[in-house]
């Protein structure tokens, strides 16, 4: 990983994934700090980044490495994890069942990818469905249910929903503008994570590219070339 | 250019912007002259609008109190100087005082306009030396606000009426 990026580029990004991510915006501009829930996530998704391989702390921080390095590497380190709960406390609901259906999806999700171990490349596509499927239904599902409909019919399903289900599923109003952040700032957020200095090959994996060579694989001893 | 260099820079800059975030997170400012504002009163170059300021001024002391606030507001739009937000929480205050009942929501937004004077002046202190007002300090403004919304015995004494607007 080249200096710049790790020094520059990794914590510019998921600083600024931490601001948008705080940004509530209603009648004025609020900036949430993340809840203690968020927080346990956010261990849980640096976690299974890191036995995933898509995170290698040792590259960030290590005793071989100077102390300005490691400071950089720390930084980045924090930064991700401020980053990484303000995305999830982001994509959270305010309150009602969506706010607990959400938090408990979100908590399965992540620790069924803790268990099951995926690589790099299944983890960063895991995240993005997670993250994005939290996405459209905050601020797609939900806030169709309620914002303010234009037409009378539609909001006299709205008010019949809501009496059914005893107000626990609408939520505020959201402004327009926070789907666009919310979009801006998970889609960051992803980016970052794909560009995290990952765990490097194991010394037989270098072997394996060997072997599954085309031209080596032919010019093996004993093995006669498939036909055209 | 040397990676200690890049590695330094880059530091620094990640520290200023944490900085700006956590700033941000602690004073929730509401509008872009409230950040612009903030940061000028960091370096010591926030000045108020002197002219807005006296419009102001002129008002209160003319009891347009709407008006006063309004001019006010302009003064210090990023809300960063103790006395005029002093006079702002005074013309809620005084146009919220009534003989037989004050304006609670009137006084509610005085008492948080004082107690933004009162976190913006050094040491928590606040003393306006202005011949006009029947409260000189932050903390009378302040304890004046509160008792105005405070509900006991004393709102229900007829002698109230013959209190005076400080």
């Amino acid at each position: 990983m080249t200096a710049i990026r790790e020094a520059v580029v990794l914590p510019l990004i998921f600083l600024t994934v931490t601001l948008l991510g705080g940004v509530r915006l209603g009648a004025g501009v609020a900036l949430a700090p993340p809840s203690l829930f968020t927080l346990v996530l956010a261990t849980m998704l640096i976690v299974a980044l890191v036995r995933s391989g898509a995170l290698a702390p040792d590259r960030l921080l290590h005793g071989s490495r100077p102390i300005l390095a490691n400071t950089n590497g720390a930084v980045v380190l924090a930064t991700l994890f401020a980053a990484a709960a303000q995305v999830l406390g982001m994509l959270t609901p305010h309150s009602g069942l969506p706010l607990f259906f959400v938090s408990v999806f979100l908590f399965v999700l992540l620790l069924n990818t803790l268990v099951a171990q995926p690589d790099r490349v299944r983890l960063l596509r895991s995240l993005a469905v997670i993250l994005g499927s939290a996405l459209v239904l905050k601020f797609v599902i939900l806030a169709s249910l309620s914002g303010p409909s234009g037409s009378r019919t539609a909001r006299v399903l709205v008010a019949l929903f809501d009496a059914a289900t005893f107000g626990t599923i609408t939520q505020e109003p959201q402004s327009p503008g926070g789907g666009y952040l919310a979009f801006l700032a998970t889609g960051l957020f992803l980016i970052g994570a794909a560009a995290l200095p990952g765990a490097r090959p194991g010394p037989f994996a270098g072997a394996v590219v060997r072997l599954n060579s085309r031209a080596e694989v032919e010019a093996a001893p004993g093995v006669q070339s498939p036909p055209a | 250019m040397r990676e200690p260099v890049i590695r330094g820079v880059g530091l620094v800059a990640s520290l200023g912007y944490a900085a700006v975030i956590a700033w941000l997170y602690a004073t929730q400012p509401q509008i872009v002259a409230q950040v612009t504002g903030g940061f000028a009163s960091m370096v010591g170059a926030y000045k108020v609008d002197p002219q807005a300021f006296d419009d102001g001024l002129r008002f209160f002391r003319g009891n347009q109190f709407v008006e006063a606030r309004a001019s006010l507001v302009r003064a210090d739009p990023a809300e960063r100087d103790p006395h005029v937000q002093f006079y702002i929480a005074y013309a809620y205050y005084r146009e919220g005082w009534g003989r037989l009942y004050n304006d609670d929501a009137l006084f509610g937004k005085g008492l948080a306009a004082v107690d933004k004077a009162i976190a913006l002046a050094p040491g928590g202190r606040l003393v306006v030396d202005d011949p006009d007002l029947g409260m000189h300090s932050a903390d009378e403004l302040r304890a004046e606000l509160q008792r105005g919304m405070t509900r006991d015995a004393s709102d229900f004494n007829p002698l109230r009426v013959f209190g005076a607007r400080k």
